[in-house]
């Protein structure tokens, strides 16, 4: 299966460059150089968690590059009665492409592609150890089924680290709902419930009272059903947020190694070491799958070596987007605000035409005058 | 009854706040998708949206579907599973997506000049991201405006629009929730000939509201087919600029009038 063709001519060529003493690619970047990579949070209005990735776009008209949207869609599932519900909630994850990304195959292909891609995505991340606690509805009874859904819109190479910056990011932007339980309580039947239910004579038999015995130490919640509580947020984040792993692929031409491959590169290489590393803390990554693609094969020692490094390339790249994430959370709230802000600005102008001018220098100090002044014209 | 949403209320608001015959925004973007892709056009009515490349044309996959004399036409559909309200996966095989695809075939094989390449294939991906009615009408808009950004040669350009009657008021361009609740037609227009390419109802109509919903959506369509030619003529002015040896000053003006 191959996604690009590239002749010998072209592979040798690729090859020689990259082990050259300076080494140089096709683009001009050095062997661990990234390209340009875009971010977005809360691109799908219907999703939970959401985010759209590019890597490599042409900075003047937005071609090219890998595209990859992810979305989070929780839904509610019973525990009990063989629906596939784990108590405690579970994470599905699966990456369709769109047949755009790949125009050269055929669409068996195209599905057994979607799914060497769902596969791993899926073992990296519904594993038990970076499971989020928050996934709980009602014990035993009803959980959060998180669903991750990938699409591949384009790719350009580096498919791997895509998905999984992306998704990263998706399960970043998650909201889960807040919850609350309702639990039905019998009345207690006191004395003078007793007396006014009783009609038929039959009061003064001796009846087991439900007496809760010392020795039972079982917790049973009485909880039979939950609502969702207004509230003004979208609810609270998934737990673990830190947690969620990167993907570095390293793309082997022994005995160097490269970053962030174009599918020419990829061809070209022998063999490709998919590296997955969560972060429980910063700084500190921690090995949570492996995978190696390719025909070409790698000594323990270089292996070794190969787990060192991406585990530095991952640190870097672990920074980087938690510090995008969180420029992009700012974002979205202090935008949501000024908007809010800008609503209430409109009607004060609305209201009372004199002090306009001065509103308006005002925001001018603070940098929203643009903004103002064309909804001021509208009104 | 009150705890409902009213779809059309007594000042004659809609649920999302536009008239009686108001349609949604219209957002039109040819940037590329994909690295390769001959034509791309993404829509947006609303918050429905859908993307659309074309490739081709080109030599097909698979030689057994060429025809010697024209054309042929592969349209592949696919939904992203968190577009609708409720997460469904629908594969390459679902009733819906083949439907669709039909649909879509039958409306676009009139239109397109298939006899000017003969023995080769035209690609058309259709991807839903997402969905908030009329979804029908969007891919058909969204393929037109690929279609037209490949380059393929087309007799007219095909636009689409929902319309819908609430009691005895007709609507136009419905969104997800009055869809839900209304009885409505989807019709596609050729605008230069005037001819229908496609009608498609899936719910029932009184006889007696049909003519009226059909006239005015035919009307609609009019005001698409204008964003839809004014959004071409755009990227075409453009290419046909940027194409011009020599013509550093024209650029240069442009840039000027941003």
């Amino acid at each position: 299966m191959a996604l690009v063709s590239v002749s010998k001519a072209e592979k040798s060529y690729i090859q020689a460059g990259i082990l050259a003493s300076p080494a140089h690619r096709l683009d001009g970047r050095s062997l661990h150089d990234f390209r340009s990579i875009a971010l977005e949070t809360g691109v799908a209005p219907l999703a939970n968690g959401s985010a759209r990735l590019k890597i490599g776009r042409n900075p003047q008209d937005g071609s090219g590059g890998t595209e990859v949207l992810a979305a989070v869609k929780l839904e509610v599932e019973n525990v009990e009665g063989g629906t596939g519900g784990v108590d405690g909630g579970r994470i599905v994850c699966s990456v369709s492409c769109s047949p755009s990304a790949y125009p050269n195959i055929s669409s068996g292909a195209l599905d057994d592609l979607q799914h060497d891609y769902t596969d791993v995505i899926n073992q990296t991340l519904s594993h038990p150890s970076l499971h989020p606690a928050n996934l709980g509805i009602l014990p035993r009874k009803k959980s959060w089924l998180l669903n991750l859904d990938i699409v591949v819109l384009a790719d350009a190479g580096n498919i791997y680290d895509a998905l999984f910056m992306s998704a990263r990011a998706a399960l970043w932007d998650t909201k889960v709902p807040r919850t609350r339980s309702i639990e039905y309580k019998a009345r207690k039947s006191g004395p003078s419930a007793k007396d006014k239910d009783m009609v038929g004579g039959s009061g003064d038999m001796d009846v087991d009272q439900d007496t809760v015995s010392g020795f039972d130490t079982r917790h049973t919640s009485g909880a039979i059903d939950f609502e969702l509580p207004d509230y003004w947020d979208e609810g609270e984040i998934l737990d673990g947020r830190n947690r969620w792993p990167l993907c570095v692929s390293l793309n082997l031409i022994p005995p160097a190694h490269f970053l962030d491959a174009t599918l020419q590169e990829e061809a070209s290489a022998s063999i490709r070491v998919l590296l997955m590393f969560s972060f429980a803390s910063p700084g500190q990554p921690t090995l949570q799958g492996m995978r190696m693609l390719g025909p070409g094969e790698l000594s323990m020692a270089s292996l070794k070596a190969l787990i060192k490094e991406g585990g530095k390339y991952a640190n870097e790249m672990h920074s980087a987007l938690t510090s995008k994430l969180r420029d992009e959370d700012l974002r979205r709230n202090q935008k949501a605000r000024e908007k809010f802000a800008l609503g209430n600005l409109w009607v004060y102008i609305k209201c009372a035409s004199n002090p306009v001018l001065k509103i308006i220098t005002q925001l001018a100090r603070n940098g929203l005058y643009g903004r103002a002044s064309m909804e001021y014209r509208i009104c | 009854m009150t705890s409902r949403i009213e779809i059309l209320n007594a000042g004659g608001y809609r649920s999302d706040g536009r008239r009686q015959f108001e349609l949604r925004t219209i957002e039109i973007d040819f940037s590329p998708h994909g690295s390769n892709s001959d034509g791309s056009a993404t829509i947006s009515h609303g918050l429905t949206q859908v993307s659309v490349s074309v490739f081709g044309p080109r030599e097909a996959k698979m030689r057994s579907q060429t025809f010697h004399d024209r054309a042929n036409i592969n349209i592949e559909l696919n939904i992203a599973p968190f577009s609708a309200g409720e997460r469904r996966k629908r594969g390459r095989g679902d009733k819906r997506v083949l439907e669709l695809v039909q649909t879509l075939k039958s409306t676009f094989e009139p239109v397109i000049q298939m006899s000017l390449y003969p023995r080769s294939q035209i690609d058309i991906y259709v991807q839903v991201l997402q969905q908030d009615g009329g979804l029908l009408q969007a891919c058909i808009n969204a393929t037109t405006l690929a279609l037209a950004n490949a380059g393929i040669p087309l007799f007219d350009l095909v636009c689409a629009v929902t319309g819908g009657v609430h009691s005895t008021s007709p609507l136009l361009d419905l969104t997800q929730l009055e869809e839900n609740d209304l009885p409505n037609v989807t019709i596609a227009v050729m605008p230069r000939s005037g001819k229908m390419a496609l009608v498609s109802m899936e719910t029932r109509l009184h006889v007696d509201r049909f003519e009226e919903i059909f006239r005015l959506a035919g009307e609609a369509s009019t005001v698409i087919h204008g964003e839809i030619k004014r959004a071409v003529k755009e990227t075409t002015a453009n290419l046909v600029d940027a194409m011009q040896p020599g013509k550093s000053s024209a650029g240069t003006n442009a840039e000027n009038e941003y």
